[in-house]
């Protein structure tokens, strides 16, 4: 993903108006409010981790979209539309669609009847407790890390949007976060996330249809982009990506379709456990198969208030003098060029909404923000108390405890993520390699978990010892790159016209080739488990359970093609 | 059952949702309105078209009908 140490901003772009701060303030008193409300349903384990088990397929489909589209994701990649152009609809459509319906249709199942209540737990099951407790302490890691930097980003923007103090919107931010997550647990977090899934589209939508409205239509803004830029390349998915040199991102279609498209969206959203735990917490097995195929549905639309508001600045703004606007990268930013790629949404923002409808777009990126540490915060005491204190320091614990260790965790989890944020504040390029952490682990994890579920011959050492092979050979990858240059990138992107976005994809396509190598030659090498053992876990010895589906428009696979077909419509009308 | 809240709960998500969106356009509906009848409107691109006001009406008439719809039953 983008690097968030880039949105940095310049100048105070604008102030609240009383309504606005009314708009924000109801937002807060609502969310607080819903914590209370939901305690009373929040006593046991299965209650605070995994919501009870008792979300609808569109609420847990809704949260399944909603906790990837967090403001750092918004604001970030509406900026790579303008830098980049159309290109930056790859991750939202061949980076997404694809890989959430294969989780729907294909690991749902064995995520849900194995019973786990996370990745890591799976992985426990299937490869012992090795392949967990890596698993369980990377992502640990990561998530509190994460929520640290959505903390930090969250506050400098509301600095440099509206001049508030830094400190003052840390604080505030996390303690709202932490009152209703400790309160509420999964619950909570997955109610905010569908209100701002709502409050997002509420608050954005207005900046796409009106620059339509100014632009002319489509027709007419990709004339105007033409212009502006000097070339059409900013308007077309896939012709321009038979060369690293012929399109601005500076990828080739096979670091597209294998690296983005294959590995890192199948891992990301097969197998980060922010995400599958939202559908882990549906009511049945249909809902848990069809929660990916509406979220899906969803993403599909998100495109339109992130990279058309993108593609939009590079044609409607303008300089007071009249003259085109030209936003630039942060290290270019200077008197002439007062405004970065990053500042595309706020920019835009500003120009179409005025009082009450900027109210309304601040609030949408504060409960982006908000979400976005809710969702790390409580998958790290999920899997803090089952995959590493419930599983390595005390066992036998009563369900009870495992609740208080879940809000405790939750709290302390929030305190680390503060201590995160002021240290990001002293030096900012650690959010870079916060980010970094995530490709480290994220695409060899989605080779363990695949061959997991569909090859019975993995073992449990072939598992570990992929993973881990695997994690190690992003990582000497990752600073491999960092510090070898335009050379090292070479090696790893295969072309000497690779540019560093295509680093990310090829790296994870070797990382996860590697992962998969491994397993499969310890695999060969070590003693096969037993098929028995392997009931409820294993694609080939497991009957899937039938899901309740009655007709044709309520099976999961008829809406998986629907979107599937629509998908590609769209990358038609888009080529 | 409320949908997402827990069992036993009156309130469902969709109401929560709602509520929201009626209280926004509660407040943007009567702001535009102001801002257009009394002409106050912001300086902002194609504030002819009254985007506050319009807006206001539209989250008013979605957040009624979430409201209504998901309103807590009496039993």
């Amino acid at each position: 993903m983008l690097p968030a140490a880039a949105l940095m901003f310049t100048t105070q772009l604008t102030t609240l108006a009383p309504v606005d701060i009314l708009i924000l303030v109801l937002y807060f008193a609502l969310v607080i409010f819903i914590g209370f409300y939901v305690k009373g349903a929040t006593n046991t384990s299965e209650e605070f981790f995994l919501a009870g088990r008792e979300m609808s397929a569109w609420v847990a489909g809704l949260s399944f979209v909603s906790a990837n589209l967090g403001s750092l994701e918004l604001m970030g990649w509406a900026g790579a539309a303008y830098q980049y152009g159309i290109l930056a609809m790859h991750w939202y459509w061949i980076g997404a669609i694809p890989a959430m319906l294969f989780l729907g249709i294909v690991m749902m199942p064995f995520y849900y009847i194995s019973k786990t209540h996370s990745v890591p737990g799976y992985l426990q099951l299937r490869f012992g407790e090795g392949a967990r407790g890596l698993a369980a302490a990377s992502f640990a890691l990561m998530t509190i890390l994460m929520s640290g930097v959505n903390m930090y980003a969250m506050a400098l923007v509301m600095k440099v949007i509206l001049g508030w103090n830094i400190s003052f919107s840390i604080w505030v931010g996390a303690i709202t976060v932490a009152v209703y997550v400790m309160l509420g647990g999964l619950r909570s977090a997955i109610i905010n996330e569908v209100l701002q899934f709502v409050l997002i589209w509420a608050g954005a939508a207005l900046i796409p249809i009106l620059g339509l409205i100014e632009a002319g239509g489509w027709t007419k803004l990709k004339a105007q982009i033409a212009v502006n830029v000097g070339s059409n390349d900013y308007t077309h998915l896939w012709t321009t990506l038979g060369h690293f040199k012929d399109n601005p991102m500076g990828v080739h279609w096979t670091g597209i379709v294998f690296g983005l498209g294959f590995v890192v969206s199948f891992g990301y959203w097969t197998t980060d456990f922010l995400v599958v735990q939202r559908v882990l917490s549906a009511n049945n097995l249909r809902a848990a198969k069809m929660a990916p195929v509406i979220g899906a549905a969803f993403k599909m639309a998100v495109p339109f208030i992130v990279i058309v508001p993108g593609l939009l600045a590079l044609a409607v703004l303008k300089n007071p003098d009249g003259s085109v606007m030209h936003l630039v990268g942060e290290n270019a930013v200077n008197a002439a060029h007062p405004y970065s790629y990053n500042e595309v949404l706020p920019l835009m923002l500003i120009r179409y909404c005025g009082p009450g409808l900027l109210g309304l777009g601040i609030t949408a990126l504060v409960a982006g923000f908000m979400s976005g540490m809710a969702g790390n915060v409580s998958a790290f005491s999920t899997v803090w108390t089952y995959d590493i204190y419930g599983a390595f320091i005390n066992k036998k614990a009563s369900d009870k405890h495992y609740v208080f260790m879940g809000r405790l965790s939750t709290v302390l989890g929030m305190f680390v993520s503060i201590l995160t944020a002021y240290l990001v504040a002293n030096a900012a390029s650690i959010m870079d390699y916060v980010q970094a952490l995530f490709s480290f682990f994220i695409a060899p994890l989605f080779g363990t978990v695949v061959l997991g579920m569909l090859w019975k011959r993995a073992t449990k050492a072939g598992g570990f010892w992929g993973l881990l092979a695997g994690t190690l050979s992003s990582i000497a990858m990752f600073f491999y790159t960092s510090y070898g240059g335009q050379k090292a990138l070479a090696l790893i992107a295969l072309s000497t016209d690779a540019r560093p976005m295509a680093e990310t994809l090829y790296r994870a396509l070797w990382s996860w080739l590697i992962c998969v190598g491994v397993t499969i030659v310890v695999s060969y090498c070590t003693k096969p488990i037993p098929e028995a053992q392997l009931a409820g876990l294993v694609y080939g010895a497991t009957t899937i359970p039938d899901d309740g589906a009655r007709g044709l428009f309520q099976k999961p696979i008829f809406w998986a093609i629907v979107v599937i077909t629509v998908f590609f419509i769209l990358n038609l009308i888009f080529f | 059952m409320a949908e997402g809240t827990g069992r036993g709960e009156r309130l469902s998500i969709w109401f929560f949702v709602g509520m929201l969106t009626l209280v926004y356009g509660a407040v943007l509906a009567p702001y535009g309105a102001w801002e257009w009848f009394g002409n106050h409107e912001a300086p902002t691109v194609l504030n002819n078209l009254h985007p506050t006001f319009w807006w206001g009406c539209l989250m008013l008439v979605f957040g009624l009908f979430y409201t209504l719809k998901f309103r807590p039953s009496k039993d």
